[in-house]
């Protein structure tokens, strides 16, 4: 089922595009050096088969060929098929050369081409850039009215075999004509005396704001074209070449001379007395909804301006003969395209009908003038029948559009009043005084010292040897203050030193001067107070305190 | 001895003896004589901000404008967020049609000026004091309780970064007033000139009410800057500082 559906819009396709034929010829180029070759094409629009163009000799001419191409699309079910029949033109001689019109028959019909002339110039000869890569300024006429917008192209041509790969830079003058151009440049193809081309379309347009004679120009285009960079690859193509990376991008310029162009007044004959001052081409579509209402109840009217032309010249639309209706302000909103060479602009007004004796809306009217006609026109439509009835119930909430709207109040406006309370004085300044800094120091300085502070907390808590180390000296002393007798004057020196060297101190004798390198004044104490216990030697215990307290100081500050 | 709570006091009692004198003027100002109320205003001193604003109003009924604009300048510099003081500036600057010439073009300098100017120099002190306080509570709770360490840091580093905003809002307020001191137009047309000399080309026109920022004095000439940051120099006598020297 799917099959027979497929083959129906091939079918209908095909029927359809059997309509339009067409058969054209080209050269890719029109002149060449001697030694060169040209393309010649016999393109067949419309059909596939059918078609068997017969290439007649040309003196001077070698023709090989040709080569077929067919292609067929179907888009949006409207197929579109064509033949290319290419040859190879080799001249076997320099001069002018005639390639005759060619009758071709397709389909029982015969069409004929144009004849195309081609220049075959001595070896050596550079083809002249001028009808290779030029531009052209399109404008409908040079002449514009003050206030229209006039679309003004300019359009790059390049022979097809010229390897153009875009536009880089466009510089233009144009005073006093309000230039702008769109940034997007459209290409195409066209043939031109026989010769294919490649074209790039910058859209443009002028708003001229003064009266006077102007030109456009002189401009000029770069054009980036790929040339050859290094020795070209051996299948001779482009593709290749960019591919391979041979090929380097070099910008040529295009130069346009310049365009007289004269901005004339709006005529003054005929002007109509209600001339809106629009300029373009303008339709007027008026609608209103509801059109059956109660008296107070709100009338939307929708004014459509659609056309061609400067919209920015379109006033906003005034409705006379409207006395028995109350006005809100109307609404506008405007649409056009990046050039303002089209667009639209719709007005919503908002009408209350004050009384049942309306009947109508009065039409709206556009009085503009045309500058392809160069005549005033008027855009009427309306009027639009109304049916008001008397009100009989409370007024109802306006609206409109899906809103609901009520008249802006307009309040008076002036400064607040006076302060009745003088208030307090300005405060004494804080930043940058003594106390500002000191509040600024005292919290970095209260944490810096926690967190040192805990630091040593946490280590006397995890280090033994620190915490003994640490405490020796002042619990020696302490010690010391308290002996009574040379025993408890050893231990205290015992207990310091084995706190200190994080030993146990029970048995520490005099031999740990040696173990430890420690001063020759340990042993001498140890040996002082070991005579005093043992041997009974008379010592002066007051002496020996403050001998066992030097030892400690020098304990103190040695460091081992 | 407390110096400041000293001071305080003294102004205190200062304001109430001119308590009198501040409805007298308002009760001068209720009387349409608006000339004798301004100078009953300008009298009384120390200035709190309901005086520069009443000053403003009676400069306003008089004509001077541009002159109201400068109290209300005044007056918002001691109180940032008063809707009256902000609201009767933006009505003084729009009857001149300086609003719009009076705010930067670019809005994230608009946006820094109305942060940095929504409080008080003092205001800026005491939160940058109150930020850097409360930071390093949280720092050493962090690093005391280590229970509640990660809601701390980063109750701390939010704190860090009041107080690093603080700080720049503090900074930038006092730097303004050391080196770009504001100033009003009070006349209604002045040169903005290429060189401070009576010949010198002009540059641009200024109205009477135009804030501008002094970035050189040179006694009777003062070199300007709009906010649109087109710079001139103009006579010191056309205009007035919002901070007297």
């Amino acid at each position: 089922m799917k099959v027979l559906a497929f083959m129906s819009v091939l079918l209908f396709a095909a029927m359809r595009a059997g309509a339009a034929v067409s058969v054209s010829a080209a050269v890719d180029q029109a002149r060449i050096a001697f030694g060169e070759s040209v393309t010649f094409t016999i393109s067949v629009n419309g059909t596939t088969s059918g078609a068997n163009p017969v290439m007649p000799r040309v003196d001077g001419l070698q023709i090989a060929g040709p080569s077929v191409n067919t292609s067929v699309s179907i888009v949006n079910g409207q197929m579109s098929q064509s033949s290319q029949f290419v040859y190879r033109l080799t001249p076997t001689r320099t001069g002018e050369f005639t390639i005759p019109a060619l009758d071709v028959e397709v389909a029982g019909r015969r069409y004929r081409t144009e004849p195309i002339q081609l220049t075959v110039a001595p070896p050596g000869t550079q083809p002249s850039m001028e009808n290779t890569l030029f531009a052209r300024v399109r404008l409908n006429a040079p002449q514009v009215y003050l206030g229209q917008t006039a679309p003004l192209d300019v359009i790059v041509y390049a022979r097809a075999n010229l390897p153009v790969r875009g536009l880089s830079g466009f510089n233009y003058e144009a005073e006093g004509l309000g230039f702008k151009h769109l940034g997007q440049i459209k290409t195409g193809s066209q043939t031109l005396n026989g010769e294919a081309f490649n074209l790039f379309l910058i859209e443009g347009a002028i708003s001229p704001t003064r009266l006077g004679t102007f030109s456009f120009g002189p401009a000029v285009v770069q054009v980036q074209v790929a040339t050859a960079k290094r020795n070209r690859h051996p299948f001779g193509d482009t593709f290749f070449d960019d591919f391979f990376g041979r090929t380097e991008l070099r910008e040529m310029p295009v130069t346009l001379a310049p365009v007289p162009i004269e901005v004339l007044p709006l005529p003054l004959e005929g002007r109509p007395a209600d001339f809106s001052g629009a300029v373009g081409q303008w339709n007027v579509e008026v609608s209103a909804k509801p059109t059956e209402v109660t008296v107070g109840d709100p009338i939307t009217l929708t004014v459509k301006i659609t056309g061609e032309g400067n919209l920015d010249t379109v006033p906003p639309i005034s409705l006379g003969g409207l006395d028995k209706f109350k006005l809100y302000n109307p609404t506008t909103k405007t649409t056009k395209n990046d050039l303002n060479t089209a667009g639209e602009r719709v007005f919503e007004q908002v009408l209350v009908p004050k009384d049942a004796t309306v009947t109508e809306l009065p039409a709206v009217r556009l009085t503009y003038f045309d500058p392809i006609a160069k005549t005033y026109k008027t855009a009427k439509q309306g009027p639009i029948p109304l049916v008001v009835k008397a009100d009989t119930a409370a007024p109802t909430a306006i609206v409109a559009a899906g809103s609901t709207r009520r008249p802006k109040e307009q309040l008076g406006q002036d400064i607040v009043y006076l302060k009745g309370v003088c208030g307090a004085p300005p405060p004494v300044a804080l930043a940058g005084t003594r106390t500002f800094w000191l509040l600024n120091l005292l919290p970095v300085v209260g944490l810096g010292g926690a967190l040192v502070w805990k630091h040593r907390q946490d280590r006397l808590r995890r280090d033994v040897a620190y915490a003994r180390r640490s405490r020796a000296a002042r619990r020696a002393r302490r010690n010391l203050a308290r002996a009574k007798d040379y025993d408890q004057l050893q231990r205290v020196l015992q207990e310091y030193l084995g706190d200190r060297l994080n030993i146990p101190s029970t048995g520490i004798t005099a031999s740990v001067v040696e173990e430890h390198r420690l001063p020759d004044t340990v042993r001498m104490v140890f040996e002082a107070c070991d005579a005093a216990r043992f041997a009974g030697a008379t010592a002066d215990k007051a002496a020996l305190q403050r001998q066992i307290e030097q030892v400690i100081d020098e304990l103190e500050r040695a460091t081992f | 001895m407390n110096w400041n709570a000293l001071l305080s006091s003294l102004l205190l009692f200062s304001m109430a003896a001119h308590a009198d004198e501040f409805s007298a003027a308002n009760a001068l100002y209720d009387a349409g004589q608006f000339a004798e109320a301004a100078a009953a205003y300008a009298r009384i001193e120390p200035k709190t901000a309901a005086v520069h604003f009443n000053l403003g109003n009676a400069h306003f009924r008089l004509g001077a404008v541009g002159r109201a604009i400068l109290e209300y300048e005044r007056a918002r510099q001691l109180a940032p967020r008063d809707p009256d003081i902000l609201a009767n500036l933006r009505f003084a600057e729009e009857r001149l049609g300086v609003a719009e010439l009076n705010r930067s073009p670019k809005p994230l300098a608009r946006f820094w000026e109305s942060v940095t100017g929504s409080r008080t120099v003092r205001h800026w002190a005491m939160y940058e004091v109150v930020a850097l306080w409360v930071t390093m509570m949280l720092v050493a709770g962090a690093v005391w309780v280590r229970r509640w360490r990660t809601g701390l840091v980063i109750l701390a580093t939010m704190a860090g970064v009041g107080w690093g905003m603080a700080t720049a809002a503090l900074s930038y307020r006092q730097w303004a007033d050391r080196h770009a001191p504001r100033a009003v137009v009070l006349t209604s047309r002045v040169e903005g000139r290429f060189a401070p000399l009576p010949d010198a080309t002009v540059h641009f026109s200024l109205t009477e009410g135009t804030k501008v920022v002094i970035r050189e004095d040179r006694g009777p000439w003062w070199l300007i800057e709009r906010a649109d940051g087109q710079q001139g120099w103009i006579r010191a006598d056309a205009a007035e500082r919002v901070s007297p020297k």
